[in-house]
């Protein structure tokens, strides 16, 4: 079996779904090959937000917000509420040092547009009841959004395969290589070969392995985030909740804050998230330990510890289920989008890392009109794959 | 009284309440694994963790699509095999559980 397509997408995760689901709105003949069953990596092991506040202004925050306006006309398009749901988001802090950061902070996201504040002390508590007394204040942002990630995936994949887009699961691609004509010709290890003028590599944390068989660059770390979830229980406060010790330490690394070795070989930041399911989802941890997925007993442990410190209240709530997943890290933080130099119709869409959920409907958007019209607007060049190879100003023959 | 259609809105997964109509709708789909099913219905997402309803969902898997039921019936369990409170684990010692 194997198959001619206009576009093959390499990855089956929210963001080669989105990818997917765009082309075949254009028109393109595509198929999506995914190594593993629905929603088997990070985009199934991973929260449900899409968020403002940790975002630094730039292009992640400029295309943050264009994402949430393409989840709104989703709901519509692909007919479901997909889980979307804007609670509002607050992040948390404990003393003087991080509340400067956290000001300066604030003031740069409201210059470029977010709707977000610092609340007082009692302000907070009025919104979180449950909170530690050892919180002295927090952002408060209601843009801070979320959409549940299995339905975002599921309906792309229903309404993609509708317009006749193909998904195949359990083919996992072991070579690549381009015939006389400049088509690419994609093997799975299960021996099928399919061909397309452009394939889209949306491997996520495998997007290095991907960009390898065909000589490309695409510098990607997996970075395991574990996550514990919740029964259902009522609402605990009103919004959404982080933690700014983590986001702090990743803005001002010369900040003296306590960070325990344990937390920093963790890279604990607490993320609280009402589910779907009126459950929470509660984290995390940012590991980096190769393609080990698996949880950990000390992972858990951090997470449950360090929820309870927060909520107290947690400590009647029963866990039921912890899950961890890879996600797609860059060097600069920045996701890889676009065409490689010398390689035309080879494109990557991925290194998401925690915002892959946030940005997957605009990345496809984004990727489809790269394809589709050919051209790539000037704010994406920061985005392209090329700032790894050095190939920038260089003709590749 | 009750017709045959009526049959299939019975709960397969009593915890998320998803019922038999849900479950094979999914299949028709294309979505053939325990863990398909479970991640688009929600089925055996809940308290008890698929322990009551993941066997049956395996047998309706294997009796739509024909493949046999000890290949459907391949899926790992994540810990904790039975829920905790989640002050168990401060009080807890050291240990070295983990996820297979």
């Amino acid at each position: 079996m194997g198959g001619s397509y206009d576009v093959i997408v390499i990855g089956g995760g929210i963001i080669g779904l989105s990818c997917g689901y765009y082309l075949t709105k254009q028109g393109k003949r595509v198929a999506i090959l995914e190594a593993g069953g629905f929603a088997d990596g990070a985009s199934g092991a991973c929260d449900d937000m899409i968020l403002f506040q940790s975002k630094k202004p730039g292009i992640n925050l400029e295309l943050a917000f264009e994402s949430l306006e393409l989840y709104r006309s989703l709901v519509s398009e692909l007919e479901d509420s997909l889980g979307f749901a804007t609670y509002g988001g607050m992040v948390l802090i404990q003393n003087q040092q991080e509340l400067r950061v956290m000001e300066e902070f604030v003031r740069q996201q409201q210059s470029y547009g977010l709707d977000v504040e610092i609340l007082s002390r009692s302000d907070m508590r009025k919104r979180q009841p449950f909170l530690s007394e050892r919180f002295i204040a927090s952002t408060y942002s209601p843009m801070d959004s979320q959409a549940y990630p299995f339905s975002v995936m599921h309906r792309l994949a229903r309404k993609g395969r509708e317009l006749g887009m193909q998904v195949f699961h359990g083919s996992k691609v072991n070579a690549l290589d381009r015939d006389g004509n400049g088509d690419y010709a994609v093997h799975t290890t299960s021996g099928h070969v399919h061909q397309a003028p452009v394939v889209v590599n949306a491997a996520g944390a495998w997007a290095g392995h991907v960009a390898d068989l065909v000589g490309a660059t695409v510098p990607m770390e997996p970075r395991r985030g574990q996550l514990v979830i919740t029964e259902k229980v009522p609402a605990v406060g009103e919004t959404n909740l982080w933690t700014a010790k983590y986001l702090v330490s990743k803005l001002k690394p010369g900040t003296e804050i306590a960070v325990t070795e344990e937390e920093s070989r963790l890279g604990l930041g607490f993320a609280f998230t009402r589910t779907e399911g009126d459950s929470y989802l509660v984290g995390s941890t940012r590991e980096s330990v190769g393609y080990d997925k698996r949880t950990t007993m000390e992972g858990i442990r951090a997470i449950v510890n360090q929820a309870v410190s927060i909520l107290p209240v947690l400590g009647e709530v029963n866990f039921i289920r912890a899950i961890a997943g890879l996600r797609p890290a860059t060097p600069d933080g920045k996701m890889v989008l676009g065409e490689h130099a010398g390689l035309p119709g080879f494109f990557t869409a991925a290194g998401h890392e925690g915002d892959g959920i946030s940005l997957a409907p605009i990345t496809g958007r984004l990727l489809a009109q790269m394809v589709c019209e050919g051209v790539v607007q000037d704010r994406l060049k920061e985005l392209s794959p090329d700032r790894f190879s050095g190939t920038v100003n260089t003709e590749v023959s | 009284m009750m017709d045959v259609d009526d049959k299939k809105d019975f709960f397969i997964c009593r915890c998320e309440e998803v019922t038999l109509r849900e479950i094979e709708e999914v299949i028709d789909e294309g979505y053939h694994s325990i863990d398909d099913v479970k991640r688009i219905t929600r089925a055996g997402m809940g308290l008890c963790q698929g322990r009551s309803c993941s066997k049956v969902i395996a047998r309706i898997i294997s009796q739509k699509t024909g493949m046999p039921l000890e290949e459907v019936l391949q899926t790992s369990y994540r810990f904790p095999v039975r829920t905790e409170k989640m002050r168990v684990l401060e009080e807890e010692g050291d240990s070295d559980a983990q996820n297979r």
